[in-house]
C-alpha cells in the first residue's frame, strides 16, 4: 500500500545524518512554513517524568493513539488499508504468526501438517478460545473465515487474493481441520500470519455479516467499543483474553483498560499532538519531524523497514521507451538514489539498490551494488540505443520523437516530492518524465489499462512470494488484475518463482529466490529506491510495546502506562 | 394565509431545487473517469479477485447505462432511501447521521462567536475617525481573504502548540471546540462586518438619524435602536455566504483539527467517489439552504413590513 511515511536507522547506511531543510515547492511552501514554526515552537515539549524500564506493569488506563488514516471498515476481510496493520492486532488473533525470528509459530492453531504434495495443510487448533460474542474458535469457524474471505459479498480487495489456491476445506473434528489447496503454496501460512487476515466470530460471520465492518467480532486482547467513522475508535480490553502467542512473552488480559484510536490526518497536528501529551503514540510520525521527537528523550522513535517490495519506480516494460532494456539500465543509472532518498526522508529513509526489503526473508545481499549510480553509463547507455539527437529544450530524441516518460500519481495539492526529483535527476541524461497527476479513480483505471510508462509504489507483505505478486506473468492484468504493473513477462523468471513458491521453507527456497533478486537486476523493471518504513513514535511513559514481524507496527496486547 | 402560501410555493420550488442538486451531482460525478468498482475494491495497489468485481458492479448497478442507474437512484430517493455507502458499507443517512451531530455544534458555536462580533465591531466602529476604521477595516479585508487552514493554523500555532491553552484537535470535550469554531467565525465575520460598516455609515446619514439625535439621544442608542435595523437587512442577505462559509469551511476546519463531522465526511467520500454519500450531503446542503432562504424571506418582512417577496 503506497503512503508517505518514513524509514529505518537499522541497516547499515540508513543512520540519520543531516536533515534537509524543508523543499516546499508552491502551495506546500505555505504550510511547509508553518509546519517549520511548529517545530520550533514545539520544542518546549512536557518534562514529565521517564519511568524506568523493567520495572513492574501496572494495570489500567486508556491509550490515546493517533492514526493518519482510517480504513472506513474494520474487518480486515473487506480492506486493503495499511492501518489495518495496527488496528487489526488489537481485535484480532490469527491461525498463526511470525515470531521474533519471522517464524511460523502457533497462534490460534496448537500445531499443523502440509502433506508430502504441499497442496494439504491440516490444522491442529487451539481449545478453550472464544470470541468476544461469546461463541466458539473451532474447525468449523475456520472453514467460516475462509468462505468469508473469498465470498463476493465481503468484496474482499486483500484477504481473497491471499488464499486464492484454497479450494475447501474438511472439519475432521471439532478442533481439526484439512484445508485443501489447488496447488502447492507456500505461502498460505505466512498470509494467514497476516492482520487482513484475522479471524472474525463465526456466529456473525453466518448471522450477520453485513455488520463485520462496523462492529467486527474477534478473538483478541481488545474489542471494539465504539466505532465512530473518521473521527475515532475506542477499544476497551476483553477480561477472559488468554491465548496470546508466545512471542508476546505475556499472559492473561491486556493490561490497559483500553485503546483510544484518533484520526489525525495532518502530520503536524500528529507531531504536535504527540510531544504536547495529548496522545501517547502515534502511529505515523512524517519524517520532517523524527529528528525533533529522537532529541527529546521523553519519547521512544522507531524507524522499521516493512517486508515486501520497498519503493520502486516501477517501468512499463510493454511498451516504448522501457520495452528497450537499454533504456531501463540507462534510466536507473541516472538516478541518484542516496541523494534523492536522503533529501525525501530527511535523513530517515534507507536507499536501496534491489526489488526486495533487506529485512524480507531469502532477501540476497549479494544484489547490493550491481545498480548503481553512473551518469556516464546512462548517457552511454542512451547513445547506443539510438536516443542521440537533442532538441531545443535539451531533452534526447529518436527518429524526431523526444525521450518522453510519462508518469501518472495521485492527485494532491502538491505534486510527489519523490517524482518531482526523479524528474530533475531523468533531466540531466536528457529523459523528460511528465507527472500526470489524476484523481484515485483515474489512476486505478490507467493503471489497469496498462496506460503510463512508469508507476513509483510500495507493497507490503510478510511472505518474499511479494516477488511473484509483482513480477511474475500470470500477475500482469489482463482478464484478472494482478500487480505486475511492470509487465514483466520473463519465462526464466516465471519458472524461479513458481518454484520458490512451490518449495517447501528453507535452501531449495532461498535457492530459487536468490537467482530470481538477480534475475530481475538483469531485467531492470524499474528503480529500487528506498526501504518501505514503519515510523512511529511513542511517550516513554508507556512501556511494553512489542512490535510485530509480519508487520512493523507497534502491537499493543501487554503494553502499559507507567503513572 | 398569505405567508402559508409563499412558504408552500418555497417549499416546492425547494423540492424542485433538491432533485436538480441530485441529478447534477450525479452527472458530475458520472463523468468523472475511472472505474467506481476498482476504487471500491480498495483502489491501484488491492488485488481483487474477479468475483468480488463482478459483485460490486452487480450490486452498484455499475455495469448498467446511465439512464438505469440515474432512474433506480431517484426511484430510491423518492422512498426515503439515500442508498449504502461504497465506503462505509452503512446506510448514507447512517453515515450523515453520526456526523451531523458535531457539525451541527461547530457551525452554532461558529455562529455564536461570529454574530456578536461582527455586530459590536461594526456598531463601534462607523463613522469613527479614520484611523480606527483603517485598522479595523484592514484586520477584516485580513480575515476575509486569508484561507481558513491558515487562520486555523496560526491559531493553532499560538493557542495550542505555543500556550497549551486548547487540545490540538478531536472532538473531545468543549475546549476542543473553541479553536475550530473560532477559526470559523473569524473567517465569516471579516466580510459580514464590512457589509454591515458599510451599511450603517449610510444610514448614520440618513436624516432620521440627525433627527434622532436632535432629539438628545445618545449615540450608542441612536446606532442601536435606529440605524441597525436598517443597517441589517444586507447582513440577513448574506446568510446564504454564512452557510455556504460554514459547510465549506468545516471540510478544511474538520480535517485540520482532526474532527468528526460532515466536512471530513464530504473530503473522504469525495477521495473515494463515495457517490451515495456525496449526493447525501448536497442534498442536505441543498435542504439547508432552502429552508435558510425561506426564513430569511420571512425575517424580511418581520423587520421591514414594507418588503414582500414571492
Amino acid at each position: 500500500m503506497p503512503e508517505l511515511s518514513i524509514h529505518p536507522a537499522r541497516n547499515s547506511s540508513g543512520a540519520f545524518t543531516s536533515a534537509r531543510p524543508f523543499r516546499t515547492p508552491l502551495s506546500r511552501t505555505a504550510l511547509g512554513a508553518v509546519a517549520l514554526i511548529a517545530v520550533l515552537a514545539g520544542c518546549a515539549g512536557p518534562t514529565g517524568s521517564t519511568a524506568p524500564a523493567g520495572t513492574e506493569p501496572v494495570s489500567g488506563g486508556i491509550l490515546d493513539v493517533s492514526i493518519s488514516a482510517e480504513p472506513g471498515c474494520l474487518d480486515g476481510h473487506g480492506i486493503s488499508a495499511t492501518q489495518q496493520q495496527f488496528l487489526g492486532r488489537l481485535i484480532y488473533d490469527n491461525v498463526v504468526t511470525l515470531d521474533k525470528d519471522g517464524e511460523i509459530a502457533p497462534y490460534l492453531a496448537e500445531s499443523w501438517e502440509i502433506s508430502e504434495d504441499g497442496k494439504t495443510y491440516t490444522f491442529r487448533l487451539r481449545e478453550g478460545v472464544t470470541f468476544s460474542d461469546g461463541s466458539p474458535w473451532n474447525a468449523e469457524v475456520f472453514g467460516q473465515n475462509l468462505e468469508h474471505m473469498r465470498d463476493p459479498a465481503t468484496k474482499s480487495p486483500l484477504a481473497a487474493a491471499y488464499i486464492a489456491p484454497y479450494v475447501d476445506g474438511t472439519i475432521v473434528d471439532e478442533y481439526t481441520f484439512e484445508a485443501h489447496l489447488a496447488y502447492p503454496y507456500t505461502p498460505f501460512l505466512y498470509a494467514l500470519a497476516q492482520s487482513w487476515l484475522g479471524m472474525n466470530s463465526g456466529k456473525a460471520i453466518s448471522e450477520s455479516p453485513e455488520t463485520l465492518c462496523q462492529n467486527p467480532i474477534g478473538t483478541g486482547p481488545f474489542t471494539v467499543e465504539d466505532y465512530r467513522p473518521g473521527q475515532s475508535i475506542s477499544y476497551a480490553k476483553r477480561e477472559d483474553y488468554d491465548w496470546a502467542p508466545a512471542w508476546l512473552d505475556g499472559e492473561g488480559a491486556a493490561h490497559l483498560d483500553g485503546v483510544e484510536v484518533t484520526l489525525v490526518a495532518e502530520p503536524v497536528i500528529r507531531h504536535q499532538s504527540l510531544v504536547s501529551g495529548q496522545y501517547d503514540l502515534t502511529e505515523n510520525l512524517a519524517p520532517q519531524n523524527a529528528a525533533a521527537v529522537q532529541a527529546d528523550p521523553n519519547f521512544v522513535y522507531e524507524n522499521l523497514p516493512r517486508t515486501g517490495s520497498p519503493y520502486v519506480l516501477g517501468f512499463n516494460l510493454a511498451r516504448a521507451p522501457f520495452d528497450d532494456l537499454a533504456v531501463r539500465q540507462a534510466f536507473a543509472a541516472a538516478v541518484d538514489t542516496q541523494a534523492v532518498t536522503e533529501s525525501l526522508g530527511f535523513g530517515t529513509y534507507t536507499p536501496i539498490d534491489g526489488f526486495l526489503s533487506k529485512e524480507s526473508k531469502y532477501y540476497d545481499p549479494t544484489v547490493e551494488g550491481v545498480l548503481t549510480y553512473d551518469p556516464e553509463r546512462a548517457d552511454a547507455l542512451l547513445d547506443e540505443a539510438g536516443w542521440t539527437g537533442r532538441d531545443a529544450d535539451g531533452f534526447r530524441t529518436k527518429d524526431g520523437a523526444r525521450l518522453t516518460v510519462e508518469v501518472p500519481t495521485v492527485e494532491s495539492s502538491t505534486p510527489s516530492p519523490l517524482l518531482v526529483q526523479l524528474q530533475g535527476e531523468a533531466r540531466k541524461v536528457g529523459f523528460d518524465l511528465r507527472i500526470i497527476q489524476v484523481p484515485q479513480a483515474q489512476l486505478t483505471e490507467l493503471r489497469y489499462a496498462g496506460d503510463y510508462d512508469a508507476l513509483a509504489g510500495v507493497w507490503h507483505t510478510n511472505t518474499t512470494d511479494v516477488l511473484f505478486i509483482r513480477y511474475h506473468s500470470s500477475e500482469i492484468t489482463g482478464e484478472r488484475i494482478g500487480q505486475n504493473s511492470s509487465s514483466v513477462d520473463d519465462p526464466a523468471l516465471d519458472a524461479l518463482l513458481a518454484t520458490a513458491r512451490e518449495s517447501d521453507d528453507g535452501p531449495e527456497a532461498a535457492e530459487a529466490y536468490a537467482k530470481a533478486q538477480h534475475r530481475l537486476l538483469e531485467i531492470v523493471p524499474g528503480v529500487p529506491l528506498y526501504e518501505n518504513p514503519s515510523q512511529f513514535a511513542y511517550s516513554r511513559t508507556v512501556q511494553g510495546v512489542a512490535v510485530d514481524t509480519s508487520h512493523p507496527v507497534p502491537v499493543l496486547t501487554y503494553a502499559w502506562k507507567a503513572e | 394565509m398569505a405567508v402559508l402560501r409563499r412558504v408552500v410555493t418555497r417549499l416546492l420550488i425547494g423540492v424542485g431545487v433538491l432533485w436538480g442538486a441530485a441529478s447534477l451531482t450525479f452527472l458530475a460525478i458520472h463523468l468523472v473517469p475511472g472505474d467506481t468498482a476498482l476504487l471500491i475494491l480498495g483502489g491501484p495497489d488491492a488485488r481483487p479477485t474477479d468475483e468480488a468485481i463482478a459483485q460490486v458492479r452487480a450490486d452498484y448497478l455499475l455495469d448498467q447505462p446511465f439512464v438505469v442507474q440515474y432512474g433506480s437512484y431517484l426511484g430510491n430517493l423518492l422512498q426515503g432511501d439515500l442508498g449504502q455507502s461504497y465506503r462505509l458499507r452503512i446506510p448514507v443517512s447512517e453515515a450523515i447521521g453520526q456526523q451531523i451531530g458535531a457539525t451541527a455544534a461547530l457551525s452554532a458555536a461558529a455562529v455564536a462567536l461570529a454574530l456578536p462580533l461582527t455586530f459590536a465591531v461594526a456598531i463601534l466602529s462607523a463613522q469613527r475617525a479614520p484611523w480606527i476604521r483603517e485598522i479595523v477595516s484592514g484586520i477584516e479585508v485580513v480575515l476575509a481573504a486569508t484561507p481558513t487552514f491558515i487562520i486555523g493554523f496560526a491559531l493553532l500555532i499560538l493557542f495550542s502548540f505555543t500556550l497549551h491553552w486548547f487540545p490540538i484537535g478531536g472532538n473531545q470535550g468543549p475546549a476542543a471546540l473553541v479553536l475550530p469554531a473560532l477559526t470559523l467565525a473569524l473567517a465569516v465575520f471579516g466580510t459580514l462586518s464590512q457589509v454591515l460598516r458599510n451599511e450603517l455609515e449610510d444610514v448614520l446619514e440618513q436624516p432620521f438619524i440627525l433627527t434622532a439625535r436632535s432629539r438628545g439621544l445618545r449615540d450608542l442608542a441612536v446606532r442601536v435602536r435606529h440605524a441597525l435595523r436598517h443597517a441589517v437587512i444586507p447582513v440577513l442577505t448574506m446568510s446564504g455566504f454564512v452557510v455556504a462559509a460554514l459547510l465549506g469551511g468545516s471540510v478544511v476546519v474538520e480535517t485540520l483539527f482532526s474532527r468528526q463531522g460532515i466536512g471530513s465526511l464530504t473530503l473522504a467520500s469525495v477521495y473515494n467517489k463515495d457517490l451515495p454519500v456525496i449526493i447525501g450531503i448536497v442534498l442536505l446542503a441543498a435542504a439547508v439552504y432552502v429552508v435558510v432562504n425561506l426564513v430569511i424571506d420571512l425575517l424580511y418582512t418581520l423587520i421591514d413590513p414594507k418588503v414582500v417577496t414571492a
